[in-house]
């Protein structure tokens, strides 16, 4: 076989799967362009004719599409933020304070949930927040989404801290500072890589949850991204354009945040 | 001197939210699902202890069985196609040097997505009218195909689905195990005159064992766990023909209140993907790792 055949195989293969994952992508963003169906049926695989707009704009606002946007924004973050800095406090209790025996236990505890998948405890926890009289409000995600961080966010964040060494803290003891100032002031600070891991971690997590958003909230004007679309699809069935717009509004976000992490 | 980290009133004050949330919602629904499995509860009336009837029950109910056997086809899909892709495909990644970063950045792409914003997605690629795959075989003259409406295509549109989503995210997974490798130990197989082919083969495969294990191991784990996907995209039809275990769940809960077999079937989830893990870990990663001594 010719170097030049041999060199260029591998790279005929990666491109035919690169081709397999991104062609969806520009078939619904061409058809998010489009003018109206006849031309979507017609023409399904040129340009666009005229560049159509207005299609953003009709969805950003007719179908909400801001409401679940900003919905599935704030969910994410307040409870990826809220479940980093509890999950950071467990660890730094458990790691660097002097309670080794019950720490351990405590921890073993907590890993039994990386043990569970999150949709066996679906139903017993659809009762509970009915129960608690939160179904219907961002608290009965908020809450299931934070809490089902936390096994994986305190290994992590406890592995990262046990690698922290026990000199500084020592230092800053001399110096009069109590355990909440450490925490906060020489810890936390030294724990940024991990948290900033983790936070992400939770926040992707969030932002695409599906089943609990789905089933947890009925008022349209509380829905997240996800379901959001969802019914938004079903409502505009009819109109391509109209979804391919949704689609393209719900997925730019995230690629826009990981390439932005992919060059970091 | 370390008087400040021994105050135990400072350490429940950082142990203690997150335990009692974690409690709330992770521990508690466990013990109620249990309890609730062996009751006829439907939410409403006292909920009676009935033993293991709703086991009994789930275990005879033709429409969870097939269920069950539709969880196994996408276990089976993955385990025994996309896995050897995956191990395919990174080594191929592995052996490039230009446009690596691409490949990896793109492959890696679909698996940050929401999973039903995937299959609204792919919902649209299969539209019968105007969907890109009807598209393309109209270009070969081939009449379209009804992807999610009938029966023996739907269970095969959610598996390409599901496989388009997670393939990437493995693959950037083992492309890590595969880089990790010490570079000297392939270059000598090459200066003895081993083609690429045999290097991968017989040098990086055996290497990255652990890793395929756990890939396998994520996969039997993700394959039980499919739902979103169905719900999104076929909500379980044609007549059942993409019903997986986890969506029959809800829709039993949710749809006829059903609480009491809901939460049974739950259970049966839990406890077949803890056999099934166990299962691999002793019939095939055990054995695996005594060959290599």
């Amino acid at each position: 076989m010719p170097a030049a055949i041999k060199k260029a195989f591998p790279h005929a293969v990666m491109l035919t799967y690169v081709a397999v994952i991104l062609l969806p992508f520009l078939f619904v963003l061409f058809s998010s362009f489009k003018a109206n169906n006849v031309e979507i049926a017609t023409r399904p695989f040129g340009l666009p004719k005229t560049w159509a707009f207005e299609n953003y704009k009709e969805a950003w606002v007719k179908a909400k599409i801001n409401v679940y946007f900003w919905n599935s924004l704030y969910l994410s973050l307040s409870s990826a933020a809220v479940g980093v800095l509890l999950a950071a406090a467990a660890a730094f209790a458990l790691v660097r304070m002097k309670f080794e025996a019950v720490s351990r236990w405590i921890y073993q505890y907590v890993l039994i949930g990386m043990l569970i998948p999150g949709n066996v405890l679906f139903i017993a926890q659809y009762l509970l927040v009915r129960n608690m009289g939160i179904l219907n409000t961002h608290w009965s995600l908020f809450l299931p989404y934070t809490a089902g961080a936390l096994p994986l966010s305190v290994l992590l964040i406890a592995a990262f801290m046990r690698s922290i060494p026990g000199e500084l803290e020592e230092a800053a003891i001399v110096d009069g500072l109590r355990a909440p100032g450490l925490f906060l002031r020489i810890v936390l600070p030294l724990t940024v890589p991990a948290l900033v891991t983790v936070f992400i971690i939770n926040f992707l997590g969030n932002w695409n949850e599906y089943l609990l958003a789905n089933f947890f909230l009925s008022k349209d004007s509380l829905r997240t991204l996800p379901t959001g679309m969802v019914g938004f699809r079903d409502a505009f069935q009819t109109n391509y354009a109209l979804v391919c717009t949704g689609i393209v509004y719900s997925v730019v976000p995230v690629l826009v945040i990981y390439t932005f992490l992919q060059k970091k | 001197m370390k008087n400040a980290l021994r105050n135990p009133y400072v350490y429940l004050m950082f142990v203690l939210p997150a335990i009692a949330l974690y409690f709330l919602f992770f521990i508690y629904p466990m013990l109620m699902s249990v309890y609730y499995g062996f009751t006829d509860w439907d939410g409403l009336s006292k909920p009676n202890f009935i033993g293991l009837d709703n086991f009994i029950a789930a275990f005879s109910d033709p429409e969870f069985r097939s269920s069950i056997l539709n969880n196994i086809y996408i276990l089976l899909f993955s385990c025994c196609v996309q896995v050897p892709i995956i191990v395919v495909l990174s080594l191929v990644i592995a052996g490039v040097r230009r446009l690596q970063g691409f490949y990896k950045t793109t492959v890696f792409m679909p698996s940050i997505l929401s999973t039903s914003v995937i299959g609204i997605l792919w919902g649209y690629i299969y539209d019968p009218d105007v969907g890109l795959l009807n598209n393309l075989l109209k270009l070969f003259g081939a009449g379209p195909i009804y992807w999610l409406a009938e029966p023996q295509w739907a269970m095969f549109a959610i598996l390409i689905t599901n496989a388009w989503q997670w393939v990437g995210f493995y693959i950037v997974l083992m492309l890590a195990a595969i880089l990790a490798i010490p570079k000297d130990i392939d270059e000598a197989a090459g200066i003895d005159g081993a083609t690429g082919v045999q290097r991968a083969w017989h040098l990086t495969v055996p290497l990255i064992k652990p890793v395929i294990n756990v890939v396998i191991m994520l996969s039997i784990a993700g394959a039980l766990r499919v739902v979103d996907i169905v719900l999104v995209m076929t909500g379980g039809g044609p007549a059942g023909a993409t019903e997986v275990m986890a969506s029959y769940m809800v829709n039993k809960a949710i749809k006829y209140g059903e609480y009491g077999y809901g939460t049974a079937l739950s259970i049966i989830i839990f406890v077949i993907a803890l056999v099934l893990t166990a299962l691999y870990q002793i019939l095939i990663a055990r054995r695996q790792e005594r060959v290599e001594y």
